[in-house]
């Protein structure tokens, strides 16, 4: 017996671009606010010339979310309803997000003010919460869609992991770019050393074999899964966000960068600054799909 | 006194109940209103969809309640069939769980309601809730003295209810489809009902024990999933040329078929374009304040 749905209202789907370059952006701060920490907080001297570098462009980035954030939501100057007492509601992941949100800011700018400082214990003690909130706020806008059990596609214990993995290498990605860009205007000594760019390109590939096994994972859950996240991944994903999901995401992200990193192209600076361009772009389609895909099959429902 | 402020005032003393009160089906002693729809009576006349628009002012373009129609078979053994959809007001409800400033809230009769002058507009209930039972203001209202850029749902009709009366949409529909009622007192139609014949719910096992129950459900158009496999031409073409041609909020609407990145383009500009709206309001008090 054939059934065909001939009439349904239709809906919207509520989060769009605005929420993908959020989590971009928060993604691509706290990746590279890790790097910050390297030198400082775990203590690898050769990583210290670049904390600050490191440090400023995650607050960077992290400034322009709120913006985004703010002028999203329908009421913008009722944002501080998010943290007022009396508004503030306990069991919501985004209850706990705007703490991280405000939080996670104020302690890096305190950690960089030490790092400025040349204090290296409390540059070390600050650090350490920024890292813990850092991946804290990240963690967050994973969980944040996928606490939502009828969001089928997002609905996975994945999604942090996958966040948190694709943060780490944009962070990385867009770190090596701006440490090229600001190489330029640094006299020869202040440069930083392309044997450090090497080492980061590498830990950017430990990253990427990452990334693709989870995507792997997820994958095989979506093949043996319920019918929802069957059709989920083949007719959404596949089929409506090929672009992002497969073009921008999987080869784009990750399939070209790791090739350029496994093979000798690796010790060239093309290679390292374009697989960096590369997987600190890719890393945007997941962000796509992930908002927009996890939002697309509720739509005719 | 401005209509949100009003809608506060009246639901104010419910607040002292909470956000989260605990499902209340089957607690003596306790009321749990909830919907009986019997689907061998509907026809299909969306009499219920136009009597809610009346009731609330439903702007264009979202529902609080609308119909699902179906063609069922092949000619000359074929059938329509109809389902009436609105918010379950869920014993558990994710939308309430997900509020991050206690908006939105669970009464302890079982309405699940909306307090627009707490609600930020950010839409994470319209995401957590799995039935498309919320929706956004637009901007732009007939009258101008109604909430806009909020979230809205239906309210089971609280303001009828306690007066006595039965929902706009029960009041309405021809075929006696709809029946509303308090399902733990047992005397009550709705329990009756839901003792003697077969309901089923919309999708149980995501654990919301939803409180509108179906008889004579159809699995082919309860199911998301097989509903998303089974669209019309017409339906995939409607959808495409509402979203398409959406403009003014921040909604994802990608276009199936067209290129994806480009939607994602327009989705930003239209973000951007919706920005002045938002401020609108705060600009036209400011002007005033400074003006008068
Ligand atoms: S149907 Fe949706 S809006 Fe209604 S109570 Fe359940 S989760 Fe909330
Ligand atoms: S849109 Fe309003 S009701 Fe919905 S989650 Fe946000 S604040 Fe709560």
């Amino acid at each position: 017996m054939e059934t065909l749905i001939t009439y349904n209202a239709v809906h919207h789907n509520p989060w769009g671009t605005p929420i993908t370059i959020y989590f971009w952006l928060v993604g691509a701060s706290a990746g590279s606010f890790v790097l910050s920490a390297f030198g400082w907080v775990f203590g690898i001297k050769r990583y210290k010339p670049l904390a600050l570098s490191a440090s400023v462009l995650a607050i960077g980035m992290l400034m322009i979310v709120p913006v985004l954030l703010i002028w999203d939501l329908g009421k913008p100057f009722r944002f501080i309803y998010l943290m007022l007492p009396g508004y503030w509601h306990g069991t919501a992941p985004m209850a706990w997000g705007s703490l991280l949100i405000l939080s996670y800011p104020v302690s890096m700018f305190v950690y960089t003010y030490f790092v400025i400082k040349n204090d290296q214990k409390w540059a070390k003690i600050i650090g350490i919460i920024a890292i813990v909130l850092a991946l804290s706020t990240h963690w967050y806008t994973g969980v944040v869609m996928e606490l939502n059990p009828g969001r089928y596609i997002n609905h996975t214990p994945l999604a942090p992991l996958l966040f948190l993995t694709g943060a780490f290498i944009s962070g990385i990605g867009l770190m090596i770019l701006v440490l090229w860009i600001k190489n330029f205007f640094m006299s020869e000594e202040k440069k930083i050393k392309w044997a450090l760019m090497e080492e980061m390109a590498q830990y950017m590939m430990y990253g990427i074999v990452f990334d693709c096994f989870l995507l792997f994972l997820d994958f095989m859950q979506t093949q043996y899964g319920t019918a929802s996240e069957n059709i989920g991944h083949h007719e959404v994903l596949m089929n409506i966000f090929f672009t992002p999901y497969i073009m921008l995401e999987t080869v784009i992200g990750l399939l070209l960068p790791l090739v350029i990193l496994c093979s000798p192209l690796k010790r060239t600076r093309l290679g390292v600054y374009g697989a960096s361009l590369l997987v600190a772009g890719g890393v945007y389609g997941m962000r796509i799909w992930w908002v927009m895909g996890g939002q697309y099959m509720q739509s005719f429902y | 006194m401005s209509s949100e402020n009003k809608h506060e005032s009246s639901t104010h003393h419910l607040r002292e109940y909470g956000v989260q009160t605990p499902g209340t089906k089957g607690i003596p002693g306790k009321r749990r209103y909830s919907m009986v729809i019997d689907l061998r009576k509907c026809i299909g006349c969306m009499s219920c969809v136009v009597a809610c628009k009346a009731e609330y002012g439903v702007p264009l373009g979202v529902w609080r309640t609308w119909v699902m129609v179906a063609d069922k078979g092949r000619y000359p053994d074929s059938r329509r069939i109809f389902m009436p959809r609105l918010c379950n007001h869920c014993d558990y409800p994710i939308c309430v769980r997900n509020c991050p400033t206690q908006a939105t809230f669970k009464h302890a009769e079982g309405f699940v309601l909306q307090r627009y002058n707490r609600c930020i507009g950010c839409r994470t209930c319209v995401i957590a809730c799995p039935y498309n039972a919320r929706h956004f203001l637009p901007a732009k209202r007939t009258n101008n003295n109604l909430p806009k850029l909020v979230v809205d749902k239906c309210t089971f009709c609280i303001h009828r209810v306690k007066k006595g009366l039965v929902p706009a949409c029960v009041q309405a529909c021809v075929g006696g489809a709809r029946i509303f009622g308090d399902v733990n007192d047992p005397k009550s139609e709705v329990a009756k009902l839901t003792a003697k014949e077969k309901v089923t719910v919309l999708k149980p096992e995501l654990g919301t024990s939803p409180s509108v129950y179906y008889i004579g459900g159809d699995w082919e158009i309860m199911d998301e999933t097989h509903n998303y496999k089974h669209r019309s031409a017409q339906q995939k073409a409607e959808f495409n040329t509402f979203k398409r041609n959406h403009h003014g909020d921040a909604f994802a609407d990608i276009v199936e078929g067209e290129n994806t990145m480009h939607h994602v383009g327009k989705n930003m500009s239209d973000f951007l374009a919706s920005i002045p709206h938002k401020f609108h309001d705060v600009v036209a008090a400011l002007k005033k304040l400074l003006f008068a």
